[in-house]
């Protein structure tokens, strides 16, 4: 009798424990959510190397929530600490009111420990230390006007910060909310993590989606703004760039960032060593490991723990709702304003200029700039932009650090 | 916040914002162009110097050895029948070319080169090659 009393308890101790008791519907929305991402990741490829660890850490704390729980810690007395854990050495001690209390630890749940790297904003510049490494300047070095196409592109930031302000967000989350447009993943999270850490889960979820669906946002803002000649002008061949030129330009370009706009240094600092490392030639183990394996590390870490952070209770809310309304139109301003910038400089170059190099300028790299190879050779097959476009794409690279250090500065 | 106070940070944001990211990649153009310029050139004469140091090496050279008899080709190079604008650069490549892939056990020879209208397969290629990492 008392075995099958013990029996019962057990599974009803299981049982109270399961999802089936723990979890709401939230989590079960979030669940499909994580499917869709699923669907996305592996069916349609959409950026999957961050896609499917971002949705298997949704997939994973909705399914159990004390994976990202903290560390804590219980006052027992003497009696309540030889009753759970079986003896009192071993702990601290803390003595209130004369009453000696030991200090029992629960370590926190997995996730918790490799999101500190998020937290901290440690992923986020290790993540452009890989980007720089296997980043070639060349095209920008190359034609250094394309910087221009990379500012533009950083507008849609201001206008969106501009929209979140309306809808009632404060100055620094509309400052995090705005980097979306940025279309750059790491930055997104960085400027996020010190404006506001509460809207991490939406704005990273938000921010990698939009890269993802790059193909589908950008070609009908890019055939909408432009004509049919412009979209078929050939552009020149860029002029070679010398070794030392590539090696001058990292050095460069952190300098005069660093000094100008010290907040914005870990990460363009980090891009530039990764790129040092990569044009030296001298460090090509360090160049390697930082392009793979430190970077694909690094990218589950990241995925895993920022897709954690989509539990049901913090993404299905009205804000989460406004953030990715938001995240689109700062997307498609970016998207839109490099464009129209790109006409500007058609007009300005006498037809040299193919204007849908500008879309180019939001970075997601190289998405973006395959983006315009693509339209572009929808209208003249013989047409090839890529080296072209890689020039404002990696100029919205740092274009977006600049705007991810200005909002820092100005609004933490 | 009021309406007054949101249109003062919008609008104090968007033209900072403007001014600082456009102020900061229009100095980072400049300082590009500048060295660009400044490296360009001076590997320009450093490559100029090198040439010419080479040039009076050989002319010496020349002067003071007696007339070599003359390298038998594999690849007889004929009088190009039509250049069509072809260097004599590009016939020198191309004869290079062409003798890297028949190598010297046969004989060939270049009638003539011709400028393709169309873009070529080899000119694919290299743009292929060139856009495959991105």
């Amino acid at each position: 009798m008392e075995i099958l009393e013990r029996f019962w308890k057990a599974i009803e101790g299981i049982y109270q424990g399961s999802g089936l008791i723990q979890l709401d519907w939230r989590n079960y929305v979030m669940i499909a959510v994580a499917c869709v991402l699923f669907y996305l990741a592996i069916k349609k490829q959409f950026e999957p190397l961050l896609l499917l660890p971002i949705a298997f850490g949704m997939l994973l704390v909705n399914l159990y929530p004390a994976i990202t729980e903290a560390p804590q810690t219980t006052l027992m007395n003497a009696a309540e600490c030889i009753k759970a854990k079986g003896t009192t050495e071993g702990y601290a001690t803390t003595v209130i009111n004369n009453v000696t209390y030991y200090n029992v630890p629960h370590y926190g749940g997995l996730l918790y420990y490799l999101y500190q790297g998020v937290k901290l904003g440690i992923y986020p510049p290790l993540i452009f230390l890989g980007v720089g490494a296997m980043t070639d300047f060349g095209p920008l070095i190359a034609n250094p006007k394309s910087f221009i196409l990379g500012a533009a592109a950083q507008i849609g930031i201001f206008i969106t910060f501009i929209g979140a302000i309306f809808l009632g967000f404060t100055d620094a989350q509309a400052g995090a909310i705005g980097i979306i447009g940025g279309a750059d993943g790491p930055t997104a999270i960085y400027v996020t993590t010190k404006l506001a850490p509460e809207l991490l889960g939406s704005i990273a979820i938000a921010a990698y989606s939009y890269m993802a669906l790059v193909p589908i946002i950008q070609p009908p803002i890019m055939k909408a703004l432009t004509t049919k000649k412009e979209r078929a002008v050939v552009m020149e061949q860029l002029r070679p760039v010398s070794k030392l030129e590539k090696i001058i330009f990292p050095v460069i370009i952190v300098v005069v960032i660093s000094i100008l706009l010290p907040d914005a240094a870990p990460l363009v600092g980090m891009l530039m060593f990764g790129n040092l490392l990569k044009e030296s030639g001298v460090c090509d183990r360090l160049s390697k490991t930082a392009q793979n394996e430190l970077m694909n590390i690094i990218t589950i870490f990241l995925g895993t723990t920022v897709g954690a952070t989509a539990t049901g209770a913090n993404f299905l809310s009205l804000s989460t709702l406004k953030i990715i309304a938001l995240g689109l139109i700062a997307f498609m301003m970016g998207t839109a304003c490099g464009v129209l910038f790109g006409k500007v400089m058609y007009k300005v170059t006498g037809g040299k200029v193919n204007p849908l190099i500008g879309s180019a300028g939001v970075s997601a790299v190289p998405m973006a700039a395959r983006v315009s190879q693509r339209v572009g050779q929808e209208e003249n097959p013989g047409n090839f932009l890529l080296m072209h476009a890689m020039g404002p794409n990696v100029a919205g690279v740092i274009g977006s650090a600049v705007a991810a250090g200005v909002l820092m500065n100005v609004l933490k | 916040m009021d309406l007054m106070g949101k249109f003062t940070i919008s609008a104090s944001m968007l033209l900072t914002g403007f001014a600082i990211v456009f102020g900061v990649l229009l100095l980072l153009i400049f300082i590009i162009w500048l060295y660009g310029t400044i490296v360009s050139n001076a590997q320009n004469k450093a490559a100029q110097r090198k040439a010419d140091k080479e040039l009076r090496k050989q002319k010496e050279l020349l002067s003071e050895e007696k007339p070599q008899p003359k390298p038998v080709s594999v690849v007889e190079k004929q009088p190009v029948v039509e250049s069509d604008g072809v260097s004599d650069e590009i016939v020198a490549v191309i004869s290079a070319a062409v003798y890297t892939m028949y190598g010297s056990k046969q004989k060939v020879k270049i009638k003539s080169i011709k400028r393709r209208k169309t873009q070529s397969a080899w000119a694919k290629a290299a743009m292929l090659e060139n856009n495959q990492p991105f």
